[in-house]
């Protein structure tokens, strides 16, 4: 589903990601970690070129993201993203945030856009917000409207670039467990994040990034109970221990 | 003796009120195309294509950067020497545009550079072209910005109209000065002119910080 073949991106003179492999399969769920300024957040924005990648290919869904010719539009209206500031539209209710795409991308109609909208608001337990303007809704609950807004697009992908670090603790359970429900039903993601107990209950893979590179990839028990290298132990150490 | 004056004053009434519409066609007609333009001109500078961004940063700075007499007689004295021969009113209108346009062009960039990047990332992650990104997530927070500037600046164009007196249009400040030569009484005659002025103006200003109120609580 997602392939980056010897990817390399610099800003300036920093190589933020280095030589990059990493395959992704349809329904995986792949968490990736590590410490601030590893790359990590880059590496999931080159997926829908919200950064361009330098050097390398970068295939999703068949398409070549490395390809300055490819329709990414087209390549976007399949893959959610969800930011870690949610970037809701703060003029619009909790629905037309959510409609907005499916109207206008995906050519549906008023009515149809609606009840999808109702749909994936009922899904992410927020069926009685819909009227609700974002500076109304708390952050876990702006979060769950970003989610539905990706999935109101039938999206084949959904990437989330740290979608509980800017939440309050008592907010990030109800973000995550819309997370699992939604690995659980087979939807191929990619989750950057520190949550390390999503990790161990829903990923397929863990992988660990440092200076631009991924150090170490595994499925969770390897990655947690028996990690190759001294750099994910440290790693692990630090943020588990807390 | 200033009865008097005030008895041929209120006389010419009809001449100044002449003058008024004048002063507002030209207002009218130059505010308008200047907006147009102006939006046109503030959303190509903050695209990405450098050479616009430079070429309308470059002609704004210049017209901002001189005085409006000055460029009213360039259009009116100067183009004809460049074969552009144009009549006192659609000069005042060509000129005042311009000087419109260049100004609404800074505010209208400033306004949809004070939308959130991630709000112009989010738009285009869901695979919203970039027509549909300014028109339905960037435009309508910029415009919060963008409309008690806007408003304030048309009070300043209203009155920088007055300078087309100077290439012969009759609008309500040639009124005063014509008025005047007739009527010795300057304080009175040029009060007139300057309550006509704020006749237009005072509502507008009123307008400009209505908005900014509305502006400022409204949500996000």
């Amino acid at each position: 589903m997602i392939r980056f073949k010897n990817v390399h991106k610099w800003f300036g003179k920093i190589h933020v990601l280095n030589d990059i492999q990493l395959e992704v399969g349809a329904g995986e769920v792949l968490v990736v970690c590590g410490p601030s300024g590893s790359g990590k957040s880059t590496l999931i924005r080159c997926i829908n070129r919200l950064e361009p990648i330098q050097k390398g290919e970068l295939i999703v869904d068949g398409m070549e993201v490395h390809d300055h010719k490819t329709n990414m539009r087209k390549l976007r209206a399949e893959i959610g993203f969800v930011f870690q500031q949610f970037n809701l539209y703060p003029h619009m209710t909790a629905l037309e945030n959510v409609t907005l795409a499916p109207m206008k991308v995906r050519k549906i109609s008023k009515k149809e856009a609606i009840s999808a909208g109702m749909e994936v608001m009922e899904k992410v337990g927020l069926g009685d917000k819909i009227d609700a303007y974002p500076a109304q809704l708390s952050g876990g609950q702006q979060q769950r409207v970003a989610i539905a807004r990706g999935l109101c697009m039938r999206p084949r992908i959904m990437l989330f670039d740290e979608p509980t670090s800017a939440l309050d603790p008592e907010m990030i359970n109800e973000v995550l467990e819309v997370m699992k429900a939604l690995a659980r039903e087979g939807m191929t993601m990619v989750v950057v994040t520190h949550e390390m107990g999503f990790a161990k209950e829903v990923a397929h893979r863990v992988a660990i990034m440092d200076v631009g590179q991924v150090i170490e990839i595994a499925p969770p028990h390897e990655f947690f109970s028996n990690p190759k290298s001294e750099r994910t132990r440290l790693f692990l150490s630090k943020i588990l221990s807390h | 003796m200033w009865k008097n004056y005030l008895t041929r004053l209120v006389q010419s009434l009809p001449f100044f009120i002449t003058g008024l519409w004048m002063t507002i066609a030209v207002s009218a007609i130059s505010l308008a195309a200047g907006t147009l333009i102006g939006f046109f001109l503030g959303i190509l500078r903050t695209r990405p294509n450098r050479l616009f961004r430079y070429l309308i940063g470059a002609w704004v700075d210049v017209i901002r950067g001189t005085p409006f007499l000055v460029q009213i007689f360039i259009v009116f004295f100067i183009l004809p020497e460049f074969g552009i021969h144009l009549d006192a009113f659609p000069a005042a209108i060509l000129a005042l545009t311009n000087l419109g346009a260049c100004f609404i062009c800074e505010i209208v960039a400033a306004g949809i550079r004070s939308v959130p990047w991630g709000q112009k990332e989010a738009a285009s992650s869901s695979g919203l072209t970039e027509w549909q990104q300014l028109r339905y997530v960037v435009m309508p927070q910029a415009m919060r910005t963008i409309l008690p500037s806007l408003v304030g600046q048309y009070v300043l164009l209203i009155k920088d109209s007055s300078v087309v007196s100077v290439i012969g249009v009759t609008d309500v400040t040639r009124v005063g000065w014509l008025t005047v030569q007739r009527i010795p009484h300057g304080l009175m005659v040029f009060g007139l002119v300057g309550l006509l002025y704020f006749i237009i103006c005072y509502p507008l200003i009123r307008l400009s910080n209505l908005l900014e109120k509305k502006m400022a609580k409204g949500t996000r």
